[in-house]
């Protein structure tokens, strides 16, 4: 990509706001004559809480000069039923990196799940356009690389607010670097038409997954008092229920129709 | 980092009080333990003003009175406030439970228009520690299924809800962890909370 003058002053704007988010350092921890105040600081855990705060703001300002336009004009260019299909196309796209940790996580039903819809929808649902697999007994769920080092014992870590990718921690930051390795499309192939193929499919999903969580997102975030902390909150919890019903996920291998039923 | 499955349905929560007046034909069939059958028969009582007769004040009214008869709102507040409902003074905490019915109702009511062609089905129920959810399944148009569960607590003698969980978020947490994030940043003066509140409340 060429760096025109106005990307270019938009990086060095972004570089100075990163240098004074780090200078603004650090959340000040209450005194320990008070326990409960450094319960919740510590339950918190934002121990970069002001640099945080800094980085919400500049992707506020990136949605709004950026994704917010893109999405309304997708909302409105593409009518729902399409979104639909194109959600199905790109879920489907992702099913490999799903699988890939579903067999990490050691669930071999969910890994089961994922390898026959990938199956079923690549080709009876016409390169994933439909989601059949679905009323065949094979239901979605999603996963990425930050659920599988959850359940392998990985601490999440310190709240993170990063530019673009939005809210974080160590854990799904790496997650997040380990789901675009372990992608084959990553790998796939070599040129401009392969690249500009990954460009387009990266586009398609962060529209997709954009468009479907921030009217969400704006509704929850528009009634807080505090919308940081309330993001915060939201992100934490719903990380948590996401490791939480990959581990509760304790189905037996073979599906359903496999399985005799008794009679009534 | 939000991909996929949506985050954040906690508006939804909110919101999704109402979105029981789209009680489906499953909500019947399955209503045989008590906490699902308050929740059935909660949304068939929603369903019927918000598909009424009536123009919305008087629906909004109504509402109110459907909402503080099975929600307890004041279990609610307190656990909001956290630690700080003990050192709050015995004014200051009348004063926050009135401001947060006001905030809370306006907050669902406000909604009312968001709520056409919302249907949905009742799932199983399970136990949280001494109570009990009960879990649904929210059909909105334009968006995807969210799934909801709904807390039911026996503990003040008769059923009530106590939080609403969307997707994994649950309402009176997000809520808390707001009140404590301002409270943090405003030197810990519940005084100042409530303000804050009524200006929510009065807005719009």
């Amino acid at each position: 990509m060429r760096a025109t003058p106005s990307f270019r002053s938009l990086t060095a704007s972004l570089g100075a706001i990163l240098l004074a988010a780090a200078v603004s350092g650090c959340a000040t921890p209450p005194p320990a004559s008070d326990p409960e105040a450094l319960a919740d600081f510590k339950q918190t855990n934002d121990p970069i809480e002001p640099a945080n705060r800094v980085m919400y703001a500049v992707n506020n300002g990136i949605d709004a000069v950026l994704f917010r336009p893109l999405i309304a004009g997708y909302r409105a260019v593409v009518p729902d039923p399409l979104r639909e299909r194109v959600h199905s196309v790109v879920t489907n796209l992702g099913s490999p990196v799903v699988l890939a940790n579903d067999m990490m996580q050691a669930k071999p039903r969910r890994a089961g799940d994922t390898l026959m819809r990938f199956a079923i929808n690549s080709t009876f649902g016409v390169a994933g356009i439909f989601d059949v697999a679905t009323g065949w007994g094979y239901p979605e769920h999603s996963s990425d690389f930050g659920v599988t080092l959850a359940l392998w014992g990985v601490d999440e870590g310190p709240f993170l607010f990063l530019p673009v990718l939005g809210p974080s921690n160590p854990r799904d930051l790496a997650g997040y670097g380990a789901g675009i390795a372990l992608d084959p499309l990553t790998w796939m192939g070599k040129g401009s038409t392969v690249t500009d193929l990954g460009y387009a499919r990266l586009g398609v999903t962060v529209l997709d997954a954009k468009s479907r969580v921030q009217p969400d997102i704006d509704k929850a975030l528009a009634s807080a008092l505090d919308p940081y902390a309330t993001y915060r909150s939201l992100y934490r919890q719903y990380r948590q229920s996401a490791i939480d019903s990959t581990r509760n996920d304790t189905r037996a291998t073979p599906p359903a129709w496999r399985v005799a039923t008794p009679a009534p | 980092m939000l991909t996929r499955r949506s985050l954040a349905l906690a508006p939804l929560a909110a919101a999704a009080l109402l979105a029981l007046s789209a009680a489906g034909p499953f909500a019947a069939a399955r209503a045989d333990d008590p906490a699902t059958a308050f929740i059935d028969q909660a949304g068939k009582d929603l369903l019927e003003i918000v598909n009424g007769p009536g123009d919305t004040p008087a629906k909004q009214a109504s509402l109110q009175q459907v909402i503080d008869r099975i929600v307890d709102v004041d279990v609610i507040a307190q656990f909001c406030l956290g630690r700080f409902w003990r050192t709050a003074t015995p004014e200051q905490r009348q004063a926050y439970l009135q401001q947060f019915h006001r905030v809370l109702l306006k907050n669902i009511t406000g909604k009312l228009g968001e709520f056409k062609g919302v249907t949905f089905t009742i799932g199983r129920s399970v136990p949280r520690e001494a109570d009990t959810g009960v879990a649904t399944v929210i059909v909105r148009p334009n968006a995807a299924p969210a799934n909801v569960e709904w807390v039911v607590s026996t503990a003040s003698g008769s059923p009530r809800i106590i939080d609403v969980v969307a997707e994994g978020t649950s309402l009176r947490l997000t809520q808390r962890s707001d009140y404590a994030a301002y409270l943090g940043q405003h030197n810990s003066d519940v005084g100042a909370l409530i303000a804050a509140m009524k200006q929510q409340a009065d807005a719009g």
